[in-house]
């Protein structure tokens, strides 16, 4: 027998591709490491990202799910909730009690019977509706809410980017 | 580059050694100049190097196979810092700084590497989705390698120790007791994990073996260093260089520490206040442990909410949060209530309850000792657990209750037997929920917020402790309010998510709801979310009478109790919008009253066989303390 952790990620893996989420593809980078995990995400329709597929890196630890993965974009990205990095700054992928911003609730937190599919559809939330008020990105932030037009040309281009298109 | 760097060094040390050779022409005089000449031994050195780095390679090759990105670069950072370490040990052992001494501390940054990896390996052991033979032949080798070599290496420098008195040799010693700590607790893990590898079921216990052993571990490793640091400080000087391990040392035994006595409580609260689920509940809900995202067989426990997961999983959860994984619901504080609710009801346990009520609220509620009539408030509030656990018996609670349904809509009030107010005792946040009486006297409400008077600005303006007090005593009325807003919300919330749906045959559900009563548990998707609550609140209106009555005695309540905040206008707003299609509900259903009616008392009567039984049969939970 695994470990937990291990036999969680395996169930989830095997939700995930037996009823996927539409929008969203997500397991492991490898059989032999269910710790890392690559998902794609589609930019949501209707809004500034739509018709992008951004590919993002999951990174779980030993302890999942008492502790909540790490989540990165591999692309450029540029939204008030990522950092340049691309690290993704959610409430859901902070555990109760480290609240770097210092705003959050802990009924958003992260909580073990969070899941993989949740983290992934809250990213896609964020991507269509950015929560301004959290500085991951303080430049995208202000740019979103003051200038929205050049907000949405510069997610037009990342877009045409992830997809292999001239920008 | 590897192979490169290795080339050219094995060219320049067949450059030297044939130079030599050339120049002498004999083996003695040869070695006498290339230990003479400064350049050739440079060379030499840097070969012994690159031969100890190949070796090292051999061995990894031989014993890990190829390492992993992470292994990797935690053996590189390691590996720095431990190099710092090393020359900072050399500061203090500057006199007998040689090539002996060089050659002994090359070896102990080697057999550390391998520690290292070994300790990497087996932790990621657990995490591994297949081992094969191969896997437990080279670890199971490399532990007993490394063992044999950090117990020699040990019994040699004590033993040159007690010969030539303290020497560099303690430290060598010192370092390769620590080791030996290090390969005896990867052994056991190693053991531990391989142990539950063979099962097919999840070893249970094995997180708390793994716990006692990082103690255990821990609490050696902090006296070895502690040790070392005094003996050390009293022949040589202060070691500087053991200072970051000792410091990661007892940062983890702090934690290890901290881990085993919440793991204790953790399991202790689950003994003693949370009941093992039932095969009946396990069959209720989806039977799958959310946590772990496995089937519940056995070993289950319930929470106050009534949320159900593997004692295992809630084991370790609870030793990072005392929350509730899907409410939050906070179990350390909660399960005071349900015991007062759960108590046989007579006249001796009342009076009991309701101090020990009013005694809590006194405690945890601040605000309460600004406001006038809390105290009263928290007096009728005491009844109502009670109250909840003999529903239906209380008489004094009924014509309350029908006066507040007669009032709610205007609507003729046909209930002979209204049905027993199923107000949440507990499903609301502890503190506060002792303050919302369902009848009697609103909350305390603190005067008008939307205006002020001259005097109360020039109370709150200014930069003295009166004024501060002032401002932090309008403060603590504003949360009151918002808490009990956000209480009369939940109740609400729960009442509409404990009513029977619809679909389920009524004798079923009124059993359901009898059994909820008391431990507001098992009705099958409690989900405090408004959502939830409104879409069953839409289809029991429509057919049960039940819904209706709760729910407007809910509403009801809220106009009572909300005055002048607008927190709270917003609330009764809201569920006013919900309220306008009530009254075409009712008047379908009123053909159907005296059915319903029935009903209602066949309700009354089985939840007081519940009670009764209930009452008869020795309750776990009373026992706790």
């Amino acid at each position: 027998m695994a470990g937990s952790a291990l036999r969680r990620l395996m169930a989830e893996y095997k939700q995930l591709t037996m009823d996927p989420p539409e929008g969203i593809a997500a397991g492991p980078i490898s059989e032999d490491n269910f710790f890392e995990w690559e998902a794609l995400i589609a930019g949501p329709e209707g809004t500034c990202f739509e018709g992008g597929v951004f590919p993002a890196r999951l990174v779980f630890p030993p302890d999942y799910p008492l502790s909540p993965p790490k989540m990165k974009f591999t692309c450029d990205m540029f939204h008030p909730n990522i950092f340049a990095d691309g690290r993704v700054c959610i409430s859901i992928l902070h555990a109760p009690g480290d609240d770097p911003m210092g705003y959050e609730l802990s009924a958003e937190r992260w909580s073990p019977v969070q899941s993989v599919e949740k983290i992934l559809l809250s990213v896609v939330s964020m991507l269509a509706e950015p929560n301004d008020e959290s500085g991951a990105n303080v430049d995208a932030a202000i740019m979103w809410r003051e200038r929205r037009e050049e907000f949405n040309r510069i997610a037009q281009r990342l877009v045409r980017k992830t997809l292999g298109l001239p920008t | 580059m590897q192979l490169l760097i290795s080339s050219v060094c094995m060219a320049l040390t067949s450059a030297v050694i044939g130079n030599a050779y050339y120049q002498k022409q004999q083996f003695y005089p040869a070695v006498v100049y290339i230990t003479k000449s400064n350049a050739s031994m440079a060379v030499i050195y840097i070969q012994f190097f690159v031969i100890v780095f190949m070796f090292g390679k051999l061995l990894r090759k031989i014993f890990l196979g190829t390492l992993r990105a992470a292994e990797f670069e935690h053996l590189l950072e390691r590996f720095w810092y431990a190099l710092t370490e090393t020359c900072l040990a050399f500061t203090v052992f500057r006199d007998d700084f040689n090539p002996r001494f060089v050659a002994l501390f090359t070896v102990l940054l080697f057999l550390k590497s391998f520690h290292w990896l070994a300790e990497e390996r087996v932790d990621f052991m657990e995490r591994s989705p297949v081992l094969g033979w191969l896997f437990h032949i080279r670890v199971g080798s490399l532990l007993t390698m490394l063992g044999i070599l950090d117990y020699v290496l040990l019994m040699h420098a004590y033993n040159s120790t007690l010969v030539r008195g303290p020497t560099v040799q303690l430290v060598f010693g010192f370092e390769y007791a620590i080791l030996l700590t290090v390969i005896a607790s990867t052994a056991i893990k190693y053991v531990l994990h391989a142990a539950e590898m063979r099962t097919d079921t999840p070893w249970e216990n094995k997180a708390v073996f793994l716990l006692y052993t990082e103690l255990v571990i821990g609490l050696i490793k902090v006296i070895l260093y502690l040790l070392f640091v005094i003996i050390m400080a009293k022949i040589y000087a202060l070691p500087m260089f053991v200072f970051r391990p000792m410091f990661f040392t007892i940062r983890n035994f702090r934690k290890a520490l901290n881990d085993v006595i919440m793991s204790r409580r953790a399991i202790r609260n689950m003994n003693t206040l949370y009941p093992d689920a039932t095969p009946e509940e396990l069959r209720q809900s989806d039977n799958i442990c959310i946590i772990c995202r496995e089937d519940m067989v056995n070993h289950s426990k319930k929470l106050p909410c009534g949320h159900i997961f593997h004692t295992t999983c809630l084991r370790s959860w609870f030793q990072r949060q005392q929350t509730c994984p899907t409410c939050r619901l906070n179990i350390l504080r909660a399960p005071a209530l349900p015991r007062a609710a759960e108590e046989p009801v007579n006249a001796a346990a009342a009076p009991a309850a309701a101090a020990a009520q009013t005694g809590v609220a006194a405690a945890v509620n601040v605000a309460a000792n600004t406001l006038p009539g809390a105290a009263a408030a928290a007096a009728t509030d005491a009844r109502l657990p009670q109250a909840n656990g003999n529903a239906g018996r209380n008489p004094i609670f009924l014509p309350n209750f029908a006066e507040l349904f007669g009032n709610a809509n205007n609507i003729p009030n046909a209930l002979s037997n209204p049905p027993p107010a199923m107000l949440p005792p507990f499903m609301s946040q502890p503190p506060f929920a002792y303050f919302t009486p369902p009848i009697g006297p609103p909350p305390p409400m603190p005067s008008d917020l939307t205006r002020f008077s001259d005097a109360e600005l020039l109370a709150m303006e200014g930069t003295q402790r009166k004024h501060i007090e002032e401002r932090l005593k309008m403060l603590r009325n504003t949360m009151l309010m918002l808490d009990s807003a956000s209480i009369l919300m939940q109740q609400y919330q729960g009442l509409m998510a404990r009513l029977p749906p619809p679909t389920i045959p009524l004798p079923t559900a009124a059993g359901t709801a009898a059994a909820t009563a008391t431990t507001a548990a098992d009705v099958p998707t409690v989900e405090p979310t408004a959502a939830a609550a409104a879409s069953v609140y839409d289809t029991a209106a429509s057919t049960s009478r039940a819904a209706a009555a709760a729910a407007e005695a809910t509403a009801q309540q809220i106009s009572v109790t909300a005055t002048n905040s607008k927190t709270e206008q917003v609330t009764i707003e809201d569920l006013g919008a919900e309220e306008d299609d009530l009254p075409s509900t009712e008047a379908a259903s009123l053909d159907v009253e005296t059915e319903d009616s029935s009903e209602l008392s066949e309700l009354r009567k089985r939840r007081l066989k519940f009670l009764e039984e209930r009452n008869k049969s020795p309750n776990s939970s009373d026992t706790t303390d």
